[in-house]
């Protein structure tokens, strides 16, 4: 073994790594910049105020609860307002003018004072759990002041919570509420990678030179792309969609005990629309790819935008964190992310059940074809027939 | 194809075509307007310019002064492009296509619709036999060929050739040229670059290029007299130094 050879080729590498100003970013700046960015969207968590509507079934002592915990809960910036029944105040979370709505049952103060632990109703709108459970403990913090101002005598005896939820199921689990977004993510990701390679491979090997010395438009090159590659994404949306919504049942065959196939996510909307929403998006995902394939020379520089360009969107967009408790100025960037209308879009009609009459879907649906309009004419500005 | 109506007018004109890249001159005003149905030599080292010039000529590239004109129309055109053939340096072919495959999808960008088209583009180049086969799989001489085809495939009455026969085994170029000869003859206007001088006596007509200038211009025999000499690696010398205006 020669030393000096082990050694020309440690020179070599550090040669050229150096002067490859992109993989240098990658490993210094990249990584700093990825967990200060989640630092700052996981501490930077806001909770959001609790506005609850209470409907009283407990009679006057009911009501000295409710003052104490409008009280407590005003310390927060929260509120706590009466509702005349359960109808009503369901049609509060509905519309978003309260957060979350709670039942004293008519039982309440009997078992309170017979020593046993008295029942509250909670109904969350179950959309996103992690914003949920954060308004539960928030909820739990303010009823025990409560509790201890308005019924010192009860020993600071606490309510136990029974949760319900509007939409979905408080038995669903992680998965339920992951997978369905999950889906769009997956298929962003993979037609930006195969977009974007398939395209740097027209710019480096000399085919796209070619193809702008025929009469072909720039706008022909990319709706030519959308559709071809549109045409795998919808192979693989419904292959992801099957997988996700399938529970096929597999009896039990000798040796092999019973199971089942596919996730079995409960799907409370139409999967055709879950379908448009992850169409929209990988169609953008196709301009995407077509425009970042302008700033690599190689495919490896392709695979280097990941860092850069997808997992931002993921910590962003919904799909781990909820946007409303992130910082303001992350919830602006996330605002201009095809992937958080997505990942609304696929919770509103996955667990929501929203059809086309939901103001908020037609938002979405408007904002990523929006993206999509938008992408493709910035893809097609960078398609010239004048490149060095 | 065009035949004699052509002939009259020039089938390629450039009117003092400049191109710089920042502080770097790559085509420092060339002017010429080349006949219809003749093959023609740019001849000159590499970096002297061909390929900026007939990128302008194509309207790839767009100049930073000057006109280009082909068949009469200013470049860039985009519908002038129908017209137009264009063989690059890199054979610009698709690996994961076949034979046949990469000149039908030619065919159809350059609007061609009869069917036979790029059956009979593989025939011209003799890769008939080849038609189903991996352009990945093609050895590089084929793929010079298939990339020519691509090239031939909507029957354009302006070729232009970037180094056509780079990378190409003797046999095959000699048969390349008997295909442009014939093309010619058919009526079609041949512009080929090339920075090997023993092409040059297969051209009807010369073109010395260096520095992004046309140093000279004339037929093999022509250039050669002027320069008293009988070696053509001589005479680009000799007007290298010279720097004699084109004629």
């Amino acid at each position: 073994m020669s030393l000096r050879r082990v050694i020309a080729t440690l020179r070599r590498l550090v040669q050229e790594l150096h002067r490859d100003r992109r993989s240098m970013a990658l490993l210094f700046v990249a990584p700093v910049v990825l967990t200060g960015l989640m630092a700052f969207v996981l501490r930077g968590q806001q909770l959001t105020p609790v506005s609850a509507v209470v409907v009283n079934e407990a009679g006057p002592v009911g009501n000295v609860i409710v003052g104490a915990l409008d009280g407590a809960l005003r310390t927060d910036g929260g509120t706590a307002v009466g509702a005349p029944d359960r109808v009503g105040a369901e049609a509060a979370v509905r519309s978003g003018t309260a957060s979350i709505a709670i039942i004293v049952p008519s039982d309440f103060v009997a078992r309170l004072t017979g020593g046993d632990q008295p029942n509250l109703v909670v109904i969350t709108p179950g959309l996103e759990p992690t914003a949920d459970s954060s308004q539960l403990v928030a909820l739990q913090r303010a009823l025990a002041t409560a509790v201890a101002q308005s019924l010192p005598d009860a020993g600071a005896r606490l309510p136990r919570l029974t949760v319900e939820t509007l939409y979905g199921s408080p038995d669903d689990d992680v998965v339920d509420h992951l997978a369905p977004v999950f889906l769009g993510f997956f298929a962003y990701f993979f037609v930006y990678i195969l977009t974007g390679i398939s395209f740097l491979r027209e710019r480096i090997g000399g085919t796209l030179e070619r193809l702008l010395a025929t009469p072909v438009s720039r706008g022909e090159i990319v709706l030519g792309y959308s559709l071809g590659f549109g045409l795998f994404a919808t192979i693989q949306v419904v292959v992801l969609l099957a997988w996700t919504l399938l529970d096929l049942a597999i009896p039990a065959v000798g040796p092999v005990p019973a199971f089942s196939v596919g996730l079995a996510v409960p799907v409370a909307g139409s999967p055709f629309l879950a379908f448009l929403v992850v169409m929209l998006l990988a169609l953008g995902a196709v301009s995407l790819g077509i425009l970042l394939s302008t700033f690599a020379r190689t495919e490896l520089q392709v695979v280097q935008f990941i860092p850069l360009v997808i997992v931002p969107q993921a910590l962003l967009s919904g799909v781990l964190f909820p946007v409303n408790s992130m910082p303001e100025i992350l919830q602006a960037i996330a605002r201009v992310l095809p992937l958080t209308y997505a990942t609304d879009g696929l919770r509103q009609v996955v667990i929501r059940g929203a059809d086309l009459t939901y103001g908020a879907l037609q938002l979405d649906l408007l904002v990523l074809a929006a993206f999509v309009a938008v992408f493709a004419v910035l893809a097609s500005a960078t398609i010239r027939r004048e490149v060095v | 194809m065009q035949a004699s109506a052509q002939s009259l007018a020039p089938a390629v004109q450039a009117v003092d075509l400049r191109k710089s890249f920042g502080d770097l001159h790559a085509v420092d005003g060339v002017s010429f307007a080349l006949p219809a149905g003749r093959i023609y030599g740019l001849l000159g080292p590499n970096g002297s310019g061909k390929t900026t010039l007939i990128r302008m000529l194509t309207g790839l590239g767009r100049p930073t002064s000057g006109v280009a004109t082909v068949l009469g129309v200013a470049m860039p055109s985009r519908s002038n492009l129908a017209r137009i053939g264009y063989m690059t340096q890199s054979d610009g072919i698709y690996s994961e296509l076949t034979a046949v495959e990469n000149v039908r999808f030619f065919a159809a960008m350059y609007g061609v619709r009869d069917s036979a088209a790029a059956e009979a583009a593989l025939a011209v180049v003799d890769l008939a036999g080849r038609a189903g086969t991996l352009a990945s799989q093609l050895s590089g001489g084929l793929r010079r060929r298939l990339s020519l085809a691509c090239a031939l495939v909507h029957r354009p009455p302006v070729l232009f050739l970037d180094e056509p026969t780079v990378g190409v085994d003797p046999a095959l170029r000699v048969q390349f040229w008997t295909y442009f000869h014939e093309l010619a003859r058919d009526g079609v206007t041949i512009v080929v670059s090339s920075h090997v001088m023993d092409e040059a006596d297969r051209c009807d007509e010369l073109l010395f290029m260096r520095d992004g200038r046309v140093i000279a211009q004339g037929t093999s025999e022509e250039l050669r007299a002027r320069a008293g000499t009988q070696d053509l690696e001589a005479a680009f010398l000799h007007f290298s130094v010279d720097r004699e205006p084109a004629t």
